[in-house]
């Protein structure tokens, strides 16, 4: 029994070298030289402290991230989340493209929720080049919008009790996703990365095949969502679980930078469909639910009554929608006058803003994209230590992150 | 070129394994004669001398024979439950509504390559699958299947079957200290935590039934239990009902206390360094527990084999043919082709099918049919066969309850699962005990 | 657009802009030195009138000429976003103050900064690249780092090479194979 099965290492078939020597000198080399006062105090271990590096392949880092527990036993003492293994240089490319073709690679960023990720640029490159948008077209992107963040909501509904490890609502979660996917698809004719805003509008009106789903669809979602939380939310261990996990104050959340639903859980009703209103929200009535806990279980649930609104704006939309075209007159080579522009808007998952920089060219002088999933992963670091490595998964699912847009 | 050359080059590939294997098992029948004749005598004489003996070994044999099926079959059933569950299909593709599938999880086991990771400490890591597999295989030997089939009749059972499961806590821990990785390492230690906090409750919990029987042995158990439905400790017990399904879920590791294997959390915990069939055994052993946990409920709490109720009208079928007349015996040699043909006639006559796919429909259907003639015959005639039906029966009612479990519930946190056990299950159990010897002592006086 | 903003930050900023108060659509721009940056961000913060409390965004720029690094700031006083361009950093050795004493969360941004452009932020205790391995050695979102790909800044000459400072056995093996193939 003492012939080993795979030996990867060319050393160990030298004798003279102990296969005890080699592993240690591996393990020390896992420890970076520190480079800044942080990560100097993130790996100098305390007593009975252990490092365990999580990812970038784990089931349960929504993608590919990698973090770094530091570990007294079982409770995290410090975490490090590493990035950059889903890096594609979007900025970048950006800046190598004309202004229509830079939105197309904005869409991958979020594939959850991608139409926001195209409004916020799209936005941006129509207050820089002054173009006045259609209202149908706006009613178009208010309407699909929101559809897709109840698509986005539904399935953090599935990954969370994922990661609390039920296995039924991410497959059920995906059923409704599903539904709401093929009715965005019917309309702008993919499924995932819809690349259906425009400057100046969107690609193509809405159909009949759209509209007859989306009665149909509207007429059973409030009962369809309701029995799909009512697996999770009145589900002991998953509130157990979830209720005083990773508390966050209005004030740090403040101080982190923090958007979205997850500012609202932690009491801060700061929306900014309502903050700073664009497109049609102003002409739209609808409330902005915010909870006082500030924990998994408040960020979860203010998704849940999120839906609600959503369905709301939904059916206002398709009373109120005008009649009229969906594009402006935009040339398919625009060249803005120099300046700087930004636009933002409320994604599910918070504030998507695009910076915009124009020099006069047919290409961005430099594209600036702002993630929510990005600023709400540092949050992890804050939020977790003194929890268990299981709460670490809790809190980093109801945090809702997308890897592709904190990699950018 | 020789005759014979020629003769084998003409055959085809039948007629060359035919040629070959005709011979030679020609000469094994010859050779088992021969011995058989030798050897036969003494054989006779050791069996009578040792009948304990070699029923253990039969035993245990067979115990380690069913384990396999067993496993495959809870491990369908998860596959396909819990796919039903999550609204798809599970598998469809092997096998008749891919009744095939554990088996070809089995052989896939089987073809993969025998791996160790560096830096694994091999002896140790080697040893802990095989530990874990037989500590839970082992628990069948005491379990009473039906009347009279049963390994041993042990008279500390209870004990022993407590030992079994603590055996499994020791391969878990092996496998996660010698995996030279950090989630195995969390993973054993988990398992080593929780699963001796939940065998006291477990173990407890049982001491009200064992007072009631006033033995330890399971068979012994079983008969104490049998009657009818109202005979079952389940009524006597609820408290300790409850505590044990609870304790067990945990004891086997399953769903919402499968800590040690949190994929989520720390991949697949001790099992994360394992692959082929090194991580096979795992795998078995896991959903053999499943059964084991199932057949330890239905065992101590539900009357084991026996029936719910009494079969309503009396049946004594006894077959004597040597009674029947020869007319009788000729009938029932020209029934196959009796019955084939009345039962081909329909499809002939009704549907556009040629004569000969009609007949094998026919006889399908009469072996069918002749098949269920002869299981009910042995179900209302054969105490063993009933009994096995029932204990089967209500044990797959419990493993599709775990599995049901596991398709509904989230995971439950080591904290609070450690709680649990101690603040809630270990008083819940003493409770019971107490209550239950009262009771004896008020009702005996 | 906002023009008692404007008049308030006039009035209070005056003598540290570098430029007039710009503002266009619903923006409202200020640019200040990186030596007033600390103070100017303070102020917005913490003033009553101004309170600007939430960091939408921070983003590093590179004219060409120099380097900028650019705030979005959200207030309830105001109805425009206010963008703080810090301009005027060394394009050799970009500094600027960092403000994650106000806000923690700029951390992670003041990284990402420094690792497309190099920005390095004064008192942020964690900048160290975020994206791209430790040893890499270029700011890929500067303006003379050019894509190896780049068809259209660079036609009919083609591919550059990543960058002149890499040492070769840091290149890719496709792009030292295509400067084979080029040159």
């Amino acid at each position: 029994m003492t012939e080993r099965a795979h030996r990867p290492h060319p050393s160990l078939d030298d004798p003279s070298i102990a296969i005890e020597d080699v592993l240690r000198e591996s393990i020390v080399d896992a420890v970076p030289v520190a480079r800044t006062e942080r990560e100097a105090e993130f790996y100098t271990l305390g007593d009975g402290e252990m490092l365990l590096n999580m990812g970038p392949q784990h089931p349960s880092t929504h993608g590919v991230l990698r973090v770094v527990l530091k570990l007294d036993g079982e409770r995290v003492v410090d975490i490090d989340p590493v990035l950059g293994y889903l890096h594609r240089g979007v900025e970048k490319l950006c800046e190598n493209a004309d202004w229509h073709q830079a939105i197309c690679y904005t869409d991958p960023l979020e594939y959850v929720a991608s139409l926001f990720c195209e409004w916020a640029p799209v936005m941006a490159f129509e207050k820089l080049a002054d173009v006045e948008v259609p209202r149908r077209a706006e009613y178009i992107r208010v309407l699909t919008g929101e559809l897709n963040r109840i698509a986005s909501h539904a399935l953090f509904m599935g990954w969370f009790a994922l990661d609390l490890g039920g296995l039924t609502p991410i497959l059920w979660s995906f059923i409704e996703r599903d539904e709401m996917m093929d009715m965005l698809a019917a309309v702008t004719g993919q499924k995932l990365l819809f690349n259906y805003f425009r400057i100046g509008g969107v690609n193509g009106d809405i159909n009949h095949e759209f509209m007859s789903r989306l009665g149909d669809w509207m007429s059973r979602a409030g009962a369809q969502i309701e029995a799909n939380q009512g697996l999770l939310n009145e589900n002991e261990i998953l509130v157990r679980r979830a209720r005083g996990m990773g508390v966050l104050d209005g004030e740090t959340a403040m101080r982190m930078a923090v958007t979205g639903p997850n500012i609202r859980a932690s009491g801060v009703p700061f929306d900014i469909r309502r903050a700073h209103p664009y497109s049609v929200y102003p002409e739209l009535e609808f409330d902005i639910p915010t909870r006082q806990e500030g924990d998994s279980l408040a960020r979860y649930l203010l998704r849940a009554d999120e839906v609600k609104q959503s369905l709301r704006i939904i059916d206002q939309c398709l009373h109120q929608m005008p009649d009229g075209p969906v594009m402006a007159s935009v040339p398919r080579l625009i060249r803005p006058r120099p300046g700087r522009a930004w636009a933002a808007v409320e994604g599910p998952r918070g504030m998507y803003g695009t910076y915009a920089i124009s020099d006069g060219t047919d290409q961005p002088f430099r594209m600036r994209i702002h993630d929510p999933s990005f600023v709400h992963l540092q949050l992890v670091s804050l939020l977790t230590p003194g929890n268990l490595i299981a709460d670490t998964m809790a809190i980093m699912a109801s945090l809702d992150p997308v890897m592709g847009g904190v990699d950018k | 070129m020789s005759m014979a050359v020629v003769t084998w080059q003409r055959l085809n590939v039948v007629g060359k394994i035919l040629a070959i294997a005709v011979p030679v098992l020609i000469a094994l029948g010859l050779v088992t004669v021969g011995v058989a004749i030798l050897a036969g005598p003494f054989a006779i004489e050791f069996v009578g001398d040792n009948v304990p003996l070699l029923r253990f070994v039969a035993a245990i044999g067979a115990v380690l024979l069913l384990t396999i099926p067993t496993a495959f079959v809870v491990i369908f059933m998860e596959l396909k439950v819990i796919a039903r569950m999550n609204l798809r299909v599970g598998p469809d593709r092997v096998g008749p509504y891919g009744t095939a599938m554990s088996v070809v999880h089995g052989l896939k086991f089987l073809s993969k390559e025998d791996f160790a990771p560096l830096g694994v400490d091999l002896q140790v890591f080697t040893i802990a699958p095989v530990v874990v597999f037989v500590g839970s295989v082992m628990t069948f030997l005491v379990i009473p299947f039906a009347p009279g089939l049963f390994g041993l009749d042990m008279n500390v059972g209870v004990l022993y079957l407590f030992a079994m499961g603590g055996l499994t806590v020791v391969g878990l821990l092996m496998a996660g200290w010698a995996s030279f990785n950090k989630y195995s390492l969390l993973g054993g230690l988990r398992s080593a935590a929780q699963m001796v906090s939940y065998e006291i409750p477990l173990t407890l919990s049982l001491v009200g039934v064992v007072l009631l029987a006033g033995t330890m042995s399971l068979n012994q158990m079983v008969l104490a239990q049998s009657g009818s439905i109202a005979d079952w400790y389940v009524w006597q017990q609820p408290l300790a009902f409850v505590i044990f399904i609870i304790a067990g879920i945990a004891e086997a590791n399953r769903s919402p206390f499968d800590l040690t294997e949190a994929d989520q959390e720390i991949v697949a915990g001790f099992a994360t360094e394992y692959s082929g069939m090194r991580f096979g055994f795992f795998f078995f052993a896991e959903y053999v527990n499943v059964f084991v946990v199932s057949a330890l409920i239905v065992t101590f709490f539900l009357g084991g084999w026996t029936a719910p109720f009494d079969w309503p009208f009396p049946v004594a079928v006894a077959i004597d043919p040597l009674a029947w007349g020869v007319g009788s015996l000729v009938a029932i040699l020209a029934l196959p082709v009796v019955g084939t043909l009345v039962l081909a006639a329909p499809f002939w006559l009704s549907s556009r099918i040629t004569t000969l796919q009609a007949l094998v429909i026919g006889f399908i259907l009469f072996n069918v049919v002749a098949i269920g003639l002869v299981l009910g015959w042995a179900f209302v005639s054969l105490d063993w066969v009933s009994g096995l039906f029932w204990f089967f029966a209500k044990s797959y009612v419990f493993v599709f309850f775990f599995v049901w479990l596991r398709g509904s519930l989230p995971r439950v946190r080591i904290d609070q699962l450690m709680g649990f056990a101690w603040k809630w299950l270990l008083p819940a159990a003493l409770l019971n005990i107490f209550v239950t010897a009262a009771a004896i002592v008020i009702v005996n006086r | 657009m906002d023009r008692a903003l404007r008049s308030r930050l006039e009035r209070r900023f005056g003598d540290c802009l570098l430029a007039p108060v710009a503002q266009r659509h619903d923006q409202t721009e200020i640019r200040v030195s990186a030596g007033d940056a600390t103070d100017t961000i303070r102020a917005l913060h913490d003033e009553p009138d101004l309170h600007f409390t939430l960091l939408a965004d921070l983003a590093g720029v590179d004219t060409g000429t120099h380097m900028q690094v650019v705030y979005h700031l959200w207030a309830e006083t105001s109805t425009d976003w206010l963008r703080v361009v810090v301009d005027g950093l060394d394009r050799e050795a970009p500094r600027c103050p960092s403000v994650t004493f106000l806000w923690k969360g700029a951390e992670w941004m003041e990284r990402e900064a420094y690792d497309m452009f190099g920005i390095v932020f004064e008192g942020n205790r964690d900048v160290r690249r975020i994206y791209l391995p430790a040893a890499y050695t270029s700011f890929p979102l500067r303006k003379d780092f050019h894509l190896p790909d780049d068809a259209s800044r660079s036609p009919g000459r083609g591919v550059r090479p990543m960058e002149e400072s890499l040492p070769p056995r840091d290149a890719t093996s496709a792009t030292n194979l295509r400067r084979a193939q080029a040159g």
